[in-house]
């Protein structure tokens, strides 16, 4: 696990994160919140970049400040372009590996291994100064993963992606965690975020305001009504039974009057609800779905302090 | 959530030793240096004043081959320390020092810019080990055109001159080698702070250029406006010239002792570290 035991980072009168109490396991943790709310900082923290100010970091039962042992089981993707000149894709990720200790045999085949992994194998022999940004942002997960690590940390990574190499990239981080990994990615994109991540942390102003998988966050907050959205044959049928439940807040009925928006603070009740509707009064129902259970909404909620729009 | 089989495997293989992978740096900055055509040209250009030197130490023992090709009466300088002093002071101060605004600046800058600092950081590769990896970069090239030609030259003298010459001069050895590496390590840590400081590298090599001659300069006005010789302090030149001339046992117009001049330019290195270790972060923080 990556346990972060009440960590605090300042930069000097600057905070980093504060009081960071926190539990990863293996699978895929997205770190989301806006610029400058600590994310890169706990990037850093867990690559050992950055020793804490105060608490206990421990990646995998070794502290951060070892970093002979700590970097066997870590790579980091950062989110900079910068490589150093003159070099081929193929002879960065070699170099990086050589860093890494490997000896110049093994150094040639893991960054094989690598490339092939993230697809650049074309453009391997060609310099990276001549890539395109898709291209660099490939190359930087190749030595990221090169040497095999346990925990892969990827800040940013899905920038500057086409949408193919886009959807290849989240499928090596599934690739990456089914082989029981521990991924630790930052993204701004949450919808992406949404559908890869097996949980996800939320980070403003340098602290975790949640943590979880995403139904689980999105049930905490209590005191946002859950939305869901309904489509059936009879929704006003259903409205009229829902207003019976002391929990129902709203009820908007679709212009096509095929559906309903339904803003309640009981889901379970209203699931309930809908199921004894179906089996009394035959009601043909099309789809049931919460309309407030993803990333951007738990975002919303937590960080940006608005509700969805509907 | 998901449940994960641990499948991968992680790699086992043989480890180089961990104090010998920040010679990976200078392996590929060395490669990347070596791909600019100005730059071949002038590092070829650096083997022809020692090229110049060892025919003259040759000659000075052949005088026959002179006369085969018509100069009978010709006298030779003696090759001792003026020799080798004059030599070196070529080859560290003028090429060395061209050297060194091509390398320097363009060293430490890029990664700063760039944000590529985590990129070597995040490896077992301390912020000591970069800096020693980019040092050994430049400090390698500058030996290879300076003490390493200088003491090639001192073993062919000894050799000609006799086991003799060679024991009487053994501490001109010492002062070829040991001036060039205070040079090499001064002007070394200097062109590295001002990378990490400018952080592009044409401004790091003005900075550098500046720092030089600003310093001669403002260290003769305050010569000059309060009757002092503590502007020599900041006159690297004068401050490297000092030290030579203890070292070469030479008689040379000196500005101040080489004790002094020496303990100046070791603070002068310890403020390049200094700014090295304040800029070679592997964070920036915006306030």
């Amino acid at each position: 696990m990556i346990v972060f035991d009440n960590i605090s980072k300042f930069y000097g009168e600057v905070l980093g994160v504060n009081r960071i109490t926190l539990s990863i396991g293996p699978g895929i943790t997205s770190l989301v919140g806006p610029n400058g709310s600590g994310k890169t900082t706990l990037m850093n923290l867990v690559t050992g970049l950055l020793l804490p100010t105060r608490g206990r970091l421990s990646v995998l039962g070794i502290a951060p400040d070892r970093p002979e042992l700590l970097m066997k089981k870590v790579g980091y993707c950062t989110q900079y372009d910068s490589f150093p000149p003159g070099l081929t894709g193929y002879e960065f990720v070699q170099a990086t590996l050589a860093l890494h200790g490997l000896t110049a045999a093994d150094a040639r085949t893991k960054a094989g291994q690598a490339i092939a992994k993230v697809g650049l194998q074309e453009a391997a022999g060609r310099r990276v100064a001549g890539y395109s940004k898709g291209m660099r942002q490939r190359i930087r997960l190749a030595q990221a993963i090169a040497h095999d690590p346990e925990v892969v940390v990827l800040d940013e990574p899905l920038n500057g992606l086409d949408p193919m190499a886009r959807a290849e990239t989240i499928a090596l981080f599934q690739a990456l965690a089914k082989e029981g990994r521990y991924v630790l990615l930052s993204s701004h994109i949450l919808h992406e975020v949404d559908l890869l991540s097996d949980r996800v942390v939320l980070v403003h102003h340098g602290y975790v305001v949640a943590e979880g998988d995403i139904p689980g966050v999105r049930d905490e907050i209590h005191e946002r009504p859950a939305q869901v959205l309904l489509r059936c044959d009879r929704p006003s049928l259903v409205a009229s039974r829902i207003f019976e439940l002391d929990s129902a807040v709203e009820i908007k009925i679709h212009e096509d009057g095929k559906g309903l928006l339904v803003h309640t603070r009981d889901a379970e009740k209203f699931y309930l609800l809908v199921n004894r509707l179906v089996l009394e009064h035959g009601l043909d129902l099309e789809a049931v779905s919460p309309a407030d259970e993803d990333v951007q909404a738990v975002y919303r909620y937590l960080i940006e302090g608005e509700g969805p729009s509907s | 959530m998901a449940v994960y089989d641990r499948r991968y495997r992680a790699y086992e293989g043989p480890l180089t030793p961990v104090s010998t992978r920040w010679r990976v740096l200078p392996r590929h900055a060395w490669t990347g240096v070596f791909k600019s055509r100005l730059f071949v040209g002038f590092f070829t250009l650096c083997f022809a004043w020692p090229i110049a030197a060892a025919v003259w130490i040759y000659l000075h023992y052949n005088l026959a081959a002179l006369a085969n090709v018509g100069l009978d009466n010709v006298q030779l300088a003696a090759v001792e320390a003026p020799f080798f002093a004059a030599f070196m002071g070529v080859q560290c101060f003028a090429l060395g020092g061209v050297m060194t605004l091509l390398v320097g600046p363009g060293l430490v800058s890029p990664d700063l810019a760039n944000g590529g600092l985590p990129l070597y950081l995040s490896r077992p590769l301390t912020r000591t080990g970069y800096t020693l990896g980019k040092l050994f970069t430049l400090a390698a090239l500058i030996s290879l055109i300076t003490w390493i030609p200088g003491l090639i030259l001192f073993l062919l003298q000894a050799w000609l001159a006799g086991w003799e010459w060679f024991v009487s001069h053994l501490w001109l050895g010492v002062a070829i080698v040991g001036g060039a590496i205070i040079w090499i390590v001064t002007i070394s840590l200097l062109a590295l702070a001002t990378s990490a400081l400018a952080k592009r590298k044409v401004i790091g090599q003005t900075f550098l250029l500046g720092v030089i001659i600003f310093g001669t300069v403002a260290g003769q006005a305050v010569n000059e406006m309060f009757g002092t010789r503590l502007g020599f302090l900041f006159n690297l030149p004068a401050l490297m010239q000092s030290v030579w001339a203890a070292l070469y046992r030479i008689d040379m117009p000196t500005m101040m002792s080489a004790p002094v001049a020496l303990a100046t330019l070791l603070a002068i290195c310890g403020l390049s570290i200094g700014v090295l270790s304040r800029k070679l972060r592997a964070f920036e923080v915006v306030k």
